[in-house]
């Protein structure tokens, strides 16, 4: 891992999970900042079904943090855990921030 | 990476399979299956075991059955068994043939769980052999768009925000189709061929900004839509920057590599005014014709050296 590259896994807490509106604040603040961003679902232990934020082969899918399609696809529903990964000068002030958001639950 | 399944993936009530019969309901299917490919035990029943695959599906089929019906049953058991030790996931026994309690004994005491075909062996590798190719095929996703232009899969890379959604959509406009907006799913076939699609949650959905999520499909039908294109040319779009050299002749291809395979890869500058529609689908003809052998810039240029030599023999282009 660089120095600057930086990483955290938060719980999904809203109740209706990682829908459009919360997607959309999700990537307009990781648009906010110059470093790269990937989310991937964090709860990797077991072998998802397709459709839940897997790879056809039942691995974690990794999606840009700053792409809305890429964030839906997660489908990351209440409960589940995200791994938000940042590279680039401002990385740890973005998964400060965005780590943040899904913390509070989106302010939902 | 090795992927890996399940064999309640491939093979449970759940699983798009051709029917099956479980024999041994009491085994759990976790078992991993990790390599393509079904495989005869053959000579593996006969003593001979150094060959068999850890992690590969083993099909009895008549061979193997009859072989197993001249040995007394404690034979049956061990020779099983000795099979089984070498890490097989699970059996399948084809053309619906009677399997003997030994062999299921031997079975369930190795947790290797036994199913049942009514089709024959060629019939069975037909039907599971391409399902697990592209389950354990190497996977990966890509932050990008593909579309499929004129029958040739561009795949649309680029940082955020530079056009990569608003270009594919003219695309579509102009009658080609969108297989995947924003996040490609890419897996491998063979050595030599990787295929990309959506995810099955996007469904043709794309975002635009400034409008927000449309369904391609509603909106321009179903003629607009691919479900999954091999991945020919890497178009990456980029913003312009006049201190990169962009490629003026189109003699020298960059190349690019996804899951081991290369694939041409073009840089196009962006700035306003750019028609990346109209460059998308001269990148694809280009693709057609490079198909027939038609390099144009090479031809260009060749024609270009005999009217500077006229008396010279043809020389190397890299010369």
């Amino acid at each position: 891992m660089s120095e600057r590259t930086r990483r955290r896994t938060v719980e999904v807490v809203n109740r209706l999970g990682m829908h459009a509106r919360p997607s959309a604040d999700f990537v307009r603040l990781a648009s906010r900042f110059a470093a790269s961003i990937t989310v991937s679902r964090g709860d990797s232990r077991r072998e998802g079904p397709v459709g839940k934020g897997t790879s056809p082969a039942g691995s974690p899918m990794a999606v840009n943090g700053k792409s809305i399609m890429g964030v839906l696809m997660l489908a990351a529903e209440r409960g589940s855990r995200l791994t938000i990964s940042a590279e680039g000068e401002d990385a740890e002030g973005a998964v400060e921030a965005l780590a943040g958001l899904v913390r509070r639950g989106f302010g939902e | 990476m090795t992927a890996a399944i399940t064999v309640e993936r491939l093979l449970g009530a759940e699983a798009p399979a051709p029917p099956l019969e479980n024999l041994t309901p009491g085994v759990p299917l976790d078992g991993p299956v990790t390599r393509a490919g079904l495989s005869n035990p053959g000579l593996a029943l006969a003593g001979y075991t150094a060959r068999i695959a850890r992690g590969q599906l083993q099909l009895f089929g008549e061979t193997e059955m009859s072989y197993l019906s001249t040995l007394p049953a404690d034979q049956v058991r061990w020779r099983l068994e000795a099979v089984f030790a070498c890490g097989v996931p699970a059996v399948i026994v084809s053309s619906g043939l009677e399997v003997p309690s030994p062999f299921l004994d031997a079975a369930e005491g190795s947790g290797v769980a036994v199913f049942r075909s009514g089709l024959a062996t060629a019939e069975l590798h037909r039907a599971l052999g391409p399902r697990l190719d592209d389950l354990l095929a190497p996977t990966t996703s890509i932050h990008g768009s593909l579309a499929d232009v004129y029958g040739i899969g561009l795949l649309f890379t680029g940082p955020s925000g530079i056009g990569k959604s608003e270009c594919v959509l003219g695309l579509v406009r102009r009658g080609h189709r969108l297989v995947a907006d924003d996040l490609v799913l890419v897996s491998r076939r063979g050595s030599d061929i990787i295929v990309g699609r959506a995810h099955e949650l996007q469904n043709f959905h794309m975002e635009i900004r400034g409008i927000g999520i449309i369904d391609v499909a509603s909106m321009f039908g179903t003629r607009a839509t691919r479900l999954r294109k091999r991945i020919e040319v890497v178009v990456d779009l980029q913003p312009w920057d006049d201190a990169r050299d962009y490629d003026r002749t189109g003699l020298d291809r960059e190349m690019t590599d996804i899951l081991g395979v290369e694939v041409p890869r073009l840089a196009i500058p962006l700035n306003p005014g750019k028609n990346p529609t109209a460059i998308s689908e001269v990148i694809a003809m280009n693709q057609l014709l490079a198909y027939r052998g038609v390099d144009m810039p090479t031809r260009f240029n060749e024609a270009l050296r005999r009217a500077m030599n006229p008396l010279d023999r043809p020389v190397d282009d890299h010369e």
